[in-house]
């Protein structure tokens, strides 16, 4: 009897650090392209909750973490406009997310956010990830950040763009390389996205003191 | 007349003191430099960080390289402050903000304005966001990784473990 029971402590053991190692890695990196996405429903700037299932018609979306203090997030307000204006009767409305800790980042407070829309006019959803769950899972690290996700037959969102807006986000006369636009057309078009993952330099995310 | 004497030097060392050290100048560089600075074969540990004068995090944690520079001037240890911002605010911003600051370390901006070439090359596990920092010594095949703030004492116990 005994001969038995050990090899099968051992064995549970095994599989217990084997199931910790395969989720640690998934918790801290968020989504990459191919996985499946989360829906949300978090407050926008006007008082109501918002999801990506609101949308019955939509085809997609381009979910954009974004927020009011990041330089880099600011000089891209209106191209995320354009994009928005853009692709939203394509059928891939952009939702914006403010990810950063109020407490961390006071000027990401929701009035601020409320005045922000307004002052630009945003066409879009502006939400509050006050607890930065929807951040966490989607592994969003820096602002702006852009996941563009495909809904599926059954519902579900599929992930197929991870990256920045363009190749120039100083100067938007100057972007030669529109990354996130070409991979909508491509994914709207039913082709393989060329280019699915870019990177950009950007804010850090304000993360809540533990 | 001693006292006047007295009186002249404080005044004099006062002024001296007063007086900021002269900042680096910071020079421009492409990807291909930084790359070649990645390489550099010495017996060095090469303390870089990634910063830019509108990143809050980063302007906070400055002082911490900036020390370290002075702590370690007399050994293998070279702090690099490698500025992210756009090249047409060298001027105005970032001499401004080096001068202000009379920045020690050597300093260097990244006119590269598409993040996507060269973010991966850096590092694969950088995002781009900022904050980062890399350290390395190619001689003793060193190397870390941080993307996100450097507390202080963290930043000291990296260059202990590091330095040769």
């Amino acid at each position: 009897m005994k001969r038995v029971r050990i090899p099968f402590i051992y064995a549970t053991c095994l599989l217990f650090v084997g199931l910790l190692l395969a989720a640690i890695p998934a918790a801290e990196s968020g989504y990459q392209v191919g996985d499946t996405a989360r829906d949300f429903k978090l407050k926008n700037v006007d008082g109501k909750m918002v999801s990506m299932a609101d949308y019955k018609d939509a085809k997609g979306f381009i979910v954009t973490f974004t927020c009011n203090t990041c330089p880099y997030s600011v000089a891209y307000e209106d191209r995320l406009i354009e994009l928005h204006n853009k692709f939203a009767p394509k059928g891939y409305p952009l939702i914006a997310i403010n990810p950063n800790d109020t407490k961390a980042s006071p000027k990401d407070s929701f009035a601020d956010m409320q005045k922000r829309a307004k002052d630009k006019k945003f066409p879009f959803p502006y939400l509050q990830d006050e607890t930065q769950d929807i951040t966490k899972a989607y592994g969003a690290s820096r602002t702006p950040h852009i996941y563009v996700v495909q809904k599926q037959q059954n519902g579900t969102y599929k992930v197929a763009y991870i990256g920045a807006v363009d190749d120039n986000s100083r100067e938007a006369d100057k972007v030669q390389k529109k990354y996130a636009e070409e991979a909508i057309e491509e994914l709207a078009a039913g082709k393989t996205i060329s280019q699915p993952n870019t990177k950009a330099i950007g804010c850090t995310i304000k993360w809540r003191e533990a | 007349m001693k006292k006047l004497k007295h009186v002249a030097f404080a005044l004099l060392l006062s002024v001296a003191a007063a007086l900021p050290a002269l900042a680096q100048e910071v020079k421009v560089i492409k990807y291909a430099e930084l790359e070649q600075l990645r390489q550099l074969p010495h017996d060095t540990l090469y303390v870089v960080n990634f910063w830019a004068t509108w990143c809050g995090p980063c302007v906070k944690e400055l002082p911490y390289f900036e020390a370290a520079n002075k702590q370690y001037k007399n050994q293998p240890v070279k702090v690099i402050l490698v500025s992210m911002d756009a090249v047409q605010d060298l001027e105005k911003r970032v001499n401004t903000f080096a001068k202000k600051r009379s920045l020690q370390s050597e300093l260097l901006l990244l006119d590269e304005p598409d993040g996507n070439t060269f973010i991966d090359k850096v590092d694969q596990k950088w995002t781009g966001a900022i904050p980062a920092t890399i350290m390395f010594n190619n001689k003793r095949n060193t190397y870390y990784f941080l993307e996100g703030e450097m507390k202080e004492e963290q930043l000291q116990q990296l260059i202990q473990k590091y330095k040769p």
